[in-house]
C-alpha cells in the first residue's frame, strides 16, 4: 500500500526526531552531565577520562624491578621508531648469561601515542598513563630512558 | 512640488536608470542584477500609489520567481564574470528606435485620453478581500472565466513539464531478450 | 501604566505639536530607523551568544565563559576584532556586486522588520497585506545570497549559491501554504487582525489538528529558508567551506552573519504572531479572571517570550540533526512537506468552513 508506507515513512520521521531531541533536550537541562574541565583553573582537581593517553612509562615496583625482558617486541611493532632498545647480558648467580634491558629509550616527541606498543608487550612490562603537560624548552628533554636507573628485571619473568 | 511628487519621481529615475544600465550592461549576471533592481522599483511605485497587493504579488512573480530563474540560467549557462561581445551598431540603432515607438506610442495613448483623469474625491480602496471576491466572482465584471481558463493553461505546462521531466521505463535489447525468453 | 504604546503616542504628540506633519514624519522615520539599527545589533549579539550557549549546553560543554561574567561580552568582544578585520575583495570579484550583496541582505531582513507587532499598537507599519508582503519580500533575500555567490568568483560560492536558491524557492512554498492555513481561519493578511482573531485563544489551540500540523511545517519550512542546520547545505563548512561567504571577511562577514540571525528572529516572531498569538497575553476562552491575570504581564514581554521560544526550538534542532544530502533536500520538500501542506490546507479550509474551530 502506498499510502500506508508513507504515512508510516512520515511517523517513523517524525518520531526518530524526537528522539533525538530528547536526548539533546536531557543534555540541555542536566547540567551536571557537562564534561568540560576547565583546565588551568582546577588544575588540582583535574579528572581524566580512564582511557585517556599521554605518555608511555615503564612501571617499577618497590625493589626498582620491572618486568621488561628486552624482547624488543614495542619496538617492531611501533610504525614512527619511537623506541629504540639496548640489551645487555646480565650474568646471574649462577654463571649463566641473561638478555636484560640497558636503557629503553622512548621518544616522546615522534610518539603518535597509538599504544601498539603496550598491545605488543607480552609481559605487561609498559603502560599509557594519562600525562599531559609535556612542554618543555629544549625538544632533548623529550628523549626519555624508561627504565629507572640500577632497576632489573623482576624474577620469574622470561 | 511636494514630497509624494519628488518620492514619484526618485521612484522613476531609479526604475529608468537600472532599466537602462540592464541593456547597456556587457555582463549577463549584472543585467540580471539592473533587471531586478528596475523589478523592485516598480514595485516601490505601486506601494506609493497605495495598492500594496500589487506590488507584493510583483515582488513575489517577477523578482523572486522569474528574475530568480534567469540568474539560475545565468549560473547553469554563462562562465563566470565573462564578458559579452558589444552589441553591432544596427542592433543598437533598431532597440534604441523600437523603444523611441513604444515611448511616443504611450504618451500618444496618455494625451489622446487626457492624462488618464482621476476623481480624488472618492478614496482609492483595493484591499485585498475585494480583489479575491471581484476575482472569484460570477456577476458582471467578475473575473471568474478568465481566472479558469489561466489555471487550466497553468495545468497544461505542468502536466506538459511531467511528461518531458518523466524517464520511459528503459528497455533495451538485452532487456527484451530476456522477456522475451521468459516467455 | 508606562508601556511601549503610550511611549509612541506621547513621542508622536509632542512631534506633532512641535512641528509641522510632515516634517514629524520625517523625524518619526529617523527615529524609527535607529530603533530599528539598534535592535539590529542588540539582536546580533544577544542570539550569537545564545546559540553559542544553547549549543554548548546540549553538548554537554560550558560554551564561552571568559569575556565578561558567564562570558556574556563575547560576541561584543568577537564584533570588535571582525569591525577592526580587513574587509578583503578578491581581486578577480565583480567587485560591485561584491560590496553590494551583503547589503541587500541587511536591507531585505530590515524591510521584513516592518510589518511585525512588537507589542500591542506597538508596530511599525500595519500594512493591510501583512503576511503577504513578509512572504514576498522574504523571497528577495535569496538574491543577496546568489549575487555574493557569483561575485565571489569562486567554484564554491557558487555551489552554495546554487543550493542555497534551489532549497529556499522550494521550501518557500510550503511556508506560504503554512502561513495560509492561519489566513484561512482569520479570514484576513493583516497582522493586526490576525493578532486581535487570537483574543480568546492561541490559534496554535483553537485550530487543534490542522494548525499543529501547518506549525510544524513553518518551523521545518522556515529552518530551511534561512538556511541552517540541518539545512545549512548553502553553507556546510565541511562541504563548501562555507558556501557564499566564503571570500568575505571582516564587516562584510559579519552582516551575512547578523543577517541570518536577524532573519531568524523575524520567521520566529512571525510564527509566534501567526500562531501564538503575537503580543496576545494567553487568554483563554470565556474565563474572565483568569484572562485579567494574564493581562497584567506586558505584552512586549509576551511577544518576545514566545519569539525566543520558537528561537530556542530552532537552535535545539541545529544541534541535535545532522545535515541534509541536497537529493534528500528536496525529496523532503516535493515529497513530504508540499503534499502534506496542499492536504494540510484543504483540510484548514473544510475546518474553517464547517465552523470546527474554536
Amino acid at each position: 500500500m502506498f499510502l500506508k508506507d508513507y504515512i508510516s515513512d512520515v511517523y517513523n520521521g517524525v518520531a526518530s526526531l524526537l528522539k533525538g531531541m530528547r536526548k539533546t533536550g536531557y543534555y540541555f537541562t542536566h547540567s551536571k552531565e557537562i564534561i568540560t574541565e576547565q583546565y588551568p583553573d582546577n588544575r588540582a582537581t583535574l579528572k581524566l577520562a580512564d582511557r585517556f593517553k599521554g605518555e608511555v612509562v615503564m612501571p617499577h615496583d618497590d625493589n626498582n624491578e620491572h618486568t621488561c625482558t628486552g624482547c624488543t617486541a614495542c619496538e617492531l611493532a611501533c610504525p614512527n621508531g619511537t623506541i629504540k632498545i639496548i640489551t645487555k647480558f646480565d650474568i646471574t648467580p649462577e654463571g649463566k648469561k641473561k638478555k636484560a634491558i640497558d636503557a629503553f629509550i622512548y621518544r616522546l616527541e615522534m610518539c603518535t601515542l597509538c599504544n601498539l606498543c603496550i598491545t605488543a608487550c607480552p609481559s605487561d612490562a609498559i603502560k599509557m598513563v594519562p600525562n599531559f603537560e609535556h612542554s618543555v624548552f629544549d625538544r632533548s628533554k623529550l628523549t626519555k630512558i624508561l627504565n629507572k636507573p640500577g632497576s632489573k628485571i623482576k624474577e620469574g619473568i622470561e | 512640488m511636494n514630497v509624494s511628487s519628488i518620492l514619484f519621481y526618485a521612484i522613476s529615475a531609479f526604475i529608468l536608470g537600472a532599466g537602462i544600465l540592464a541593456v547597456t550592461s556587457v555582463k549577463i549576471f549584472r543585467a540580471a542584477i539592473w533587471l531586478l533592481f528596475s523589478l523592485v522599483g516598480i514595485a516601490a511605485l505601486y506601494f506609493w500609489m497605495q495598492v500594496e497587493f500589487i506590488a507584493a504579488i510583483q515582488i513575489v512573480v517577477y523578482v523572486g520567481g522569474i528574475v530568480v530563474l534567469i540568474i539560475f540560467s545565468i549560473f547553469l549557462t554563462q562562465h563566470s564574470g565573462k564578458e559579452m561581445k558589444s552589441t553591432p551598431l544596427n542592433k543598437k540603432i533598431f532597440s534604441a528606435l523600437a523603444a523611441l515607438f513604444g515611448t511616443a506610442f504611450v504618451h500618444n495613448l496618455i494625451v489622446h485620453y487626457d492624462g488618464f483623469a482621476f476623481n480624488s474625491a472618492e478614496p482609492f480602496n483595493a484591499n485585498v478581500a475585494k480583489i479575491g471576491t471581484q476575482m472569484l466572482s460570477t456577476t458582471s465584471h467578475g473575473f471568474i472565466l478568465p481566472f479558469e481558463v489561466v489555471s487550466m493553461l497553468l495545468l497544461a505546462a505542468m502536466i506538459g513539464c511531467i511528461v518531458i521531466a518523466m524517464r520511459p521505463a528503459q528497455t533495451t535489447a538485452a532487456d527484451t531478450n530476456i522477456l522475451n525468453h521468459k516467455n | 501604566m508606562l508601556s511601549l504604546e503610550s511611549i509612541t503616542k506621547t513621542t508622536q504628540d509632542w512631534l506633532l505639536a512641535k512641528f509641522d506633519p510632515t516634517i514629524a514624519l520625517a523625524i518619526e522615520c529617523v527615529i524609527v530607523i535607529l530603533l530599528c539599527i539598534t535592535l539590529f545589533a542588540v539582536l546580533g549579539l544577544v542570539l550569537v551568544l545564545l546559540e553559542r550557549k544553547v549549543a554548548a549546553r546540549i553538548q554537554i560543554r560550558l560554551g564561552p565563559n571568559r569575556v565578561g561574567p558567564g562570558g556574556i561580552f563575547q560576541t561584543a568582544a568577537d564584533t570588535l576584532k571582525l569591525i577592526m578585520k580587513e574587509g578583503l575583495t578578491p581581486d578577480t570579484a565583480d567587485k560591485f556586486l561584491f560590496n553590494l550583496a551583503p547589503f541587500v541582505v541587511m536591507m531585505v531582513a530590515m524591510l521584513l522588520l516592518a510589518p511585525i507587532a512588537f507589542a500591542k499598537n506597538f508596530q511599525i507599519w500595519d500594512i493591510n497585506i501583512g503576511v503577504l508582503y513578509i512572504s514576498s519580500v522574504s523571497s528577495l533575500s535569496v538574491i543577496g545570497i546568489l549575487m555574493a555567490g557569483w561575485a565571489s568568483n569562486n567554484k564554491y560560492s557558487l555551489l552554495g549559491a546554487m543550493r542555497s536558491g534551489a532549497q529556499i524557492v522550494s521550501y518557500e512554498l510550503s511556508a506560504g501554504f503554512a502561513v495560509l492555513t492561519i489566513v484561512v481561519l482569520t479570514g484576513s493578511l493583516q497582522i493586526s487582525e490576525i493578532v486581535a482573531a487570537q483574543e480568546n485563544g492561541w490559534w496554535l489551540f483553537k485550530g487543534h489538528i490542522p494548525v499543529v500540523i501547518a506549525f510544524v511545517l513553518y518551523i521545518i519550512a522556515v529552518t530551511a529558508e534561512t538556511n541552517r542546520a540541518p539545512f545549512d547545505l548553502a553553507e556546510a563548512e565541511s562541504e563548501l567551506t562555507a558556501g557564499f561567504h566564503t571570500e568575505y571577511s571582516g564587516m562584510k562577514f559579519a552582516l551575512f552573519f547578523l543577517a541570518e540571525y536577524i532573519n531568524i528572529f523575524i520567521v520566529c516572531a512571525i510564527g509566534a504572531t501567526l500562531f501564538l498569538g503575537g503580543w496576545m497575553p494567553f487568554h483563554i476562552g470565556s474565563w474572565e479572571a483568569f484572562n485579567h491575570i494574564m493581562d497584567y504581564i506586558p505584552s512586549s514581554i509576551w511577544f518576545m517570550g514566545k519569539t525566543f521560544f520558537l528561537i530556542f526550538l530552532i537552535m535545539w534542532f541545529r544541534w541535535t540533526f545532522p545535515r541534509l544530502r541536497v537529493d534528500q533536500l528536496l525529496n523532503l520538500e516535493w515529497k513530504y512537506l508540499l503534499p502534506i501542506s496542499l492536504f494540510n490546507l484543504l483540510l484548514v479550509t473544510v475546518v474553517a468552513i464547517m465552523g470546527w474551530h474554536f
